[in-house]
């Protein structure tokens, strides 16, 4: 240990020898003009066809695209805002991001009255925005109470809060498959907008501009919350200088208990519309986990821009990849997905918008 | 120098340990004599029951209790509980569960103990490590499971291994578990995958006119199976398989998979085979994309079951469903009134994966597949130890008598082929809405003796099916036009 | 005078321990040895080599069960001779076995070089994220495995009686826990452990610092790798859901509830989780206060909860509190 560098200085070090060594940044480039090549005229032998034949089969992979990473960026937000400003990686945001679903799924059972086959015009906006604030609101309070009796008193031992958020994790899993089954489940969107609409000669869905809008909103919000607000500016000098805001006389537990509670709501909020989008089953919350860890990582992690560029990159990539890969290949998409994450990391190692801890 | 540390510090371990030896064989001791009690713990559940190990059953259950299916693990015990319960005289420990085991099953004067019940999670490693568990430890030496494809053949290949066990499988729906792996003690008295979606075709393309179809289905073995199956069947009467799509497990935005799909006025219809969050997570993406979902230009496997896809729209009735195992509700020969009033006879509720494992009537989990898997293979056991005259010394004899048996079951008689997997009669049906506004299943037709080479097309030299296999072929199926049809649940036979 | 006491007594208690894990066949009933001791010895060896990772080079890696797995998958491909899936490269068992770790020793290399310049929960999240890709790859590119994975891979016949793989997984146990230790005095041991400690010192006085933690990355790589083929063996089977997200972090709980820091603790993690997996729900008493089998998630999160709480170092740091035998000088030199 070296008490003569602190932090700060060692972070600076550290910054200046990544960019010492760059040669990836222009591999990263030529990636990317190759990509939107082929995409755009060469693309022949995928299942989407090159763009400039069928514009309309591009313009829906990019909707699709967009409005997709407006779920992640709702799902990724929240596990972002906690690490900006405690540093703690919360493994349990999947498991509030499945819990929030489920209990929005019975709470739109017992408004619509009734257990299966629901139909969206049976649906009123009530009976979507009710369960979405009970499912994010009992997320927000576990994810309180999680902070409160695990968190609280261990704070500054990042590796130990991930592994008690892990075991946390394990536990909720199972009792979640006890409580609420193994079947799949959903939460019905409100029939006032499963509308659809004509663009270019292909059909779309009102539902995922819902899902892009209610993204956008969440984003102004949180980030007149932190621009606007004076606990906004508190966590934000909290992300860039803890002692600094302990030394000031700020009750920084308070704020890390709001920021948790924050941070849970919006793991909530993202699970109901994922429910609302894709259903939920166990393992939902392992996967919700891995994409907003994803989104964060691409994106830079604590960073509201990075969790935003982060989706819409991976989102992007989730859509084109099966779209536009030639058809032989496309059974890698997935793999694709990933890919991106490596080439990223390679020019990047701490992400688009992020920091060395 | 490292190298003559590490020969220092062996020569160290072993004077070390000699010095130690004392002190070590007591621990050892403790080790030995406490194991074969937590044996006799495990094993003096069934209470009452002879300890004389040497000629009695041993079983061993093994179902799922976490991961996708873990929602069924009551269900499938109490499958082979009830079998036990009707035709060898087992009582049940509970009248709310069957996970607490059963009491006084015998056949022929043989005892049949229930040694374990095994807790597998979907994965193939878990359930080797359960059956181990059973078998090594618990000493069972019949085993009735497992649930799943991949754990099927992983069961298969351990029976292959140890032949002096005796597996019934549970509801595995994989082909390789019997067509490939050929086990002569892994015995599968249901159909599988493939065999559920047999006839679809057959009354799709020569009842409902479909020439052309396009197959979406899991990307892994299960779906692969199914749509290899309804493939097949289709195919062979003269259909066209345009397009094959399959996304892989997980996906969350089905809808550039969907892209992929053709439109709906350039295909007669669709076969899913999605399941899990993606059986509605897909339809949706497919309204989204494509167009309204006219019911009649769909068709899918079990997944459509509506009990397993509660979460459906109702626009999806008119759909056409492949078999599983049992048939829907609508058709209540006195077989299986019989067999249903068994169930609530036996226990006043079991906790099922349909009722959301609340308690239910026990023959709600009674009528569906996975239930059903498991009470079929406990049937198997029992009349296969009255063939033997509960004398299993002969393990060959034994086998024999199993690969022998034709079983009279409420939902059809069941004998095997000559891989010792089930050749069996496959309901189809048609989702539509009752007057609740629910989507339930309409029986419209019943395929006999169905099996799983598919006239040929499967057999255990052709590759596993996949995401290529098999082509698109014509040929000659036994069971076509074959199929009894089925008007407001009677059978037209 | 006092290091050479501690270091003997060290070594004489372990020496011991081997003793009767050597002798442990003979005494102990053919479950125990050929399942729980040998699925322990397996799964310790797969959670040293994270432990080695986190305590020598300061990374906690949740890629081991990838390399583990790589490893299984590679020696199933080059083993089988027409198989349903797989090369089936029908080559001479040990050939397969060299070729499994060639293959399993260089990814860790690439990965361990892309990583290299991450530290502590970055280095986590990635590797996490390795892990999610292999499983990808395994599934979805079905010449080398796809969703079923790989069935009936036999162990080469030197191995084959069931005891005789628990003696190879004690045996290459035994030479990991003493290489590992080893390695920490070595000059790389050392430049490793400066790297965990102050990278831009290391790095300003001219050490590679990204290949200091590739070539530890590496070989954790390939003792994992090593343990992947034992689990192979003992397995018979391999498949993509043997690496997912589920298994990878039970591994990571293994290395914790023996406690991260602690090499010994691996296995003893590993015998923990093993022991509770086979054992718990013989109780009576678990059925009765209502934790039955089905819940035995349950169970293991709530221990490992429980462990965290009390103490970061996992149950070797809770032994090492408590005022056994040893005196706590004795201890604090352990440390040092």
């Amino acid at each position: 240990m070296t008490p003569a560098l602190t932090d700060a200085e060692r972070g600076f070090q550290r910054s200046r020898v990544t960019r010492l060594r760059r040669p990836p940044v222009w591999v990263a480039t030529v990636v990317v003009v190759a990509v939107a090549a082929w995409v755009l005229f060469l693309a022949d032998g995928a299942p989407a066809g090159a763009a400039v034949d069928d514009p309309g089969k591009f313009l829906v992979t990019v909707l699709d695209g967009v409005t997709f990473a407006g779920l992640l960026f709702v799902a990724a937000s929240g596990f972002t805002l906690i690490f900006g400003l405690m540093r703690t990686v919360n493994m349990a945001h999947g498991s509030l991001f499945l819990l929030a679903a489920y209990v929005a799924i019975r709470v739109q059972e017992a408004m619509v009255g009734r257990s299966r086959n629901i139909d969206p015009a049976d649906v009123g906006l009530l009976d979507w925005l009710v369960p979405l604030l009970a499912g994010a609101g009992v997320a927000a309070v576990l994810g309180l109470a999680i902070q409160q009796v695990f968190l609280q008193w261990n704070e500054g031992q990042e590796m130990r809060q991930t592994l008690l958020t892990l075991a946390i994790t394990v536990v909720l899993a199972d009792q979640m498959l006890r409580e609420f089954g193994g079947l799949a489940q959903r939460v019905v969107w409100p029939g006032a907008v499963t509308h659809f609409f004509s663009i270019m000669g292909e059909r779309y869905a009102v539902t995922r501009l819902v899902m892009l809008g209610i993204a956008v909103l969440v984003g102004v919000l949180l980030w007149l919350w932190l621009n606007r607000t004076s606990v906004g500016m508190v966590i934000r000098a909290g992300v860039d200088d803890r002692q600094m805001v302990r030394g000031l006389g700020i009750n920084i537990r308070r704020v890390f208990a709001l920021t948790f509670l924050v941070g849970s709501f919006l793991a909530g909020v993202g699970g109901v519309l994922g429910a609302s989008f894709a259903g939920a089953a166990p393992g939902t919350d392992g996967s919700w986990l891995l994409n907003a860890l994803v989104v964060v990582i691409i994106g830079g992690l604590g960073s509201l821009k990075g969790a935003a560029a982060g989706s819409l990159l991976y989102g992007t990539v989730v859509a084109f990849s099966p779209a536009y890969l030639p058809s032989q290949y496309s059974y890698y998409a997935i793999i694709m997905t990933f890919g991106l994450l490596a080439l990223v990391l390679a020019v990047r190692p701490y992400g688009l918008f992020g920091r060395p801890a | 120098m490292s190298r003559l540390r590490r020969r220092a510090s062996l020569a160290l371990s072993v004077t070390a340990g000699l010095a130690l030896l004392a002190a070590g064989c007591g621990g050892g001791d403790d080790d030995s004599t406490g194991l074969p009690a937590d044996q006799q713990n495990a094993a003096g559940e069934g209470d009452g029951s002879p300890s004389g190990t040497g000629d009695g059953i041993r079983l061993g259950i093994l179902g799922q209790c976490e991961g996708p299916f873990g929602g069924f693990h009551e269900d499938v015990v109490a499958g082979t509980t009830l079998a036990l319960a009707r035709f060898a005289g087992a009582t049940p420990n509970s009248t709310t569960s069957a996970l607490e085991g059963f009491s006084g099953a015998e056949v022929a004067g043989t005892p049949i103990e229930l040694v374990g019940i095994g807790c597998g999670d979907d994965t193939a490693d878990r359930i080797v490590q359960e059956v181990r568990r059973l078998v090594e430890q618990l000493g069972a030496n019949v085993i009735i499971g497992p649930l799943s494809g991949d754990e099927g053949i992983a069961i298969a290949e351990y029976a292959k291994a140890n032949p002096e066990l005796t597996v019934f499988a549970g509801i595995s729906g994989s082909q390789e578990q019997t067509l490939q792996v050929q086990a002569p003690n892994y015995f599968r008295f249901y159909g599988d995958g493939a065999i559920w979606s047999a006839g679809l075709g057959d009354l799709l393309h020569n009842q409902e006119g479909w020439d052309t179809v396009a197959v979406i289905a899991d990307d892994y073995s299960f779906g692969h199976t199914s749509a290899a199956g309804f493939i097949a069947d289709f195919c062979a009467v003269g259909g066209e398989v345009t397009h094959r799509v399959f996304p892989p497990l997980g996906t969350t935005d089905y809808s550039s998979y969907i892209a992929q799909l053709p439109n709906p006025d350039e295909v007669d219809g669709y076969f899913w085979a999605v399941g899990g969050t993606g059986t509605q997570a897909a339809l949706e993406a497919f309204v989204n994309g494509k167009g309204d979902l006219t019911g009649d230009q769909h068709a899918g496997n079990l997944f459509f079951n509506p009990d397993l896809a509660q979460a459906l729209g109702t626009d999806i009735a008119g759909a056409y469903v492949g078999g599983f195992a049992t048939l829907p509700g609508d058709v209540r020969t006195p077989e299986i009134e019989e067999y249903l009033a068994a169930a609530d006879e036996t226990w006043e509720t079991i906790p099922g994966s349909l009722s959301g494992n609340e308690p239910a009537p026990p023959s709600v989990a009674a009528a569906f597949g996975f239930f059903y898997g498991y009470y079929t293979a406990g049937v198997a056991l029992v009349e296969s130890l009255e063939a033997v005259g509960g004398d299993i010394s002969d393990l060959d004899a034994f086998h024999e008598a199993i690969a022998g048996l034709t079983l009279d079951l409420p939902y059809g008689d069941i004998s095997l082929d000559e891989n010792r997997s089930g050749i069996v009669d496959v309901g189809l049906s048609r989702l539509v809405l009752d007057e609740s506004g629910e989507v339930v299943q309409e029986t419209v037709a019943i395929v006999p003796g169905v099996d799983q080479t598919f006239g040929g097309t499967f057999s255990p030299d052709t590759p596993s099916p996949g995401r290529d296999f098999p082509a698109c072929e014509e040929r000659d199926l036994p069971w076509v036009g074959n199929a009894i049809p089925v008007v407001d649940g009677v059978p037209q036979s | 005078m006092n290091l050479r006491e501690r270091v003997t007594g060290e070594t004489l208690a372990l020496a011991g321990l081997v003793l009767l894990l050597v002798l442990l066949p003979s005494l102990a009933t053919a479950f125990f040895v050929n399942f729980v001791m040998t699925q322990t010895l397996i799964l310790g060896l797969a959670a040293a080599t994270i432990v080695f990772l986190a305590r020598y080079g300061g990374m906690t890696s949740l890629a081991q069960l990838l390399m583990f797995g790589i490893a299984g998958f590679m020696f199933g491909n080059a083993a089988l001779d027409g198989g349903a899936r797989g090369l089936n490269l029908g080559w001479h068992p040990w050939a397969a076995v060299v070729f499994a770790i060639v293959v399993t020793t260089l990814v860790a290399f690439v990965l361990g070089a892309i990583a290299s310049r991450t530290t502590g929960i970055y280095f986590l999240m990635l590797t996490l994220v390795y892990g999610v890709i292999g499983y990808f790859v395994f599934a979805q590119i079905v010449e080398i495995s796809g969703p079923g994975g790989i069935t009936s891979i036999q162990r080469p016949d030197l191995l084959g009686p069931p005891v005789r793989l628990y003696y190879a997984g004690l045996l290459l146990s035994v030479l990991a826990y003493v290489g590992f230790r080893a390695i920490r005095r070595t000059a790389f041991g050392l430049a490793l452990q400066g790297v965990r400690d102050d990278p831009v010192r290391m790095a300003s006085l001219g050490f590679n610092v990204p290949l200091h933690r590739a070539l530890a990355f590496t070989l954790a790589g390939f003792a994992a790798g090593l343990a992947g083929l034992l689990n192979v063996w003992w397995n018979g089977q391999i498949d993509p859901a043997s690496i997912s997200i589920g298994p990878t972090l039970i591994l990571l709980i293994i290395a914790v509830i023996g406690g991260i820091s602690s090499l010994e603790g691996a296995w003893l993690g590993a015998f923990v989780y093993v022991l509770v997996f086979t054992y718990l729900r013989d109780l009576p008493l678990v059925d009765r206060i209502g934790i039955t089998e089905a819940r035995f998630n349950t169970v293991i999160g709530v221990i490992v909860l429980a462990i965290m709480v009390l103490s970061p170092e996992g149950l070797t740091g809770i032994a090492r509190r408590l005022p056994v035998r040893t005196t706590r000088k004795e201890l604090g030199g352990t440390r040092a």
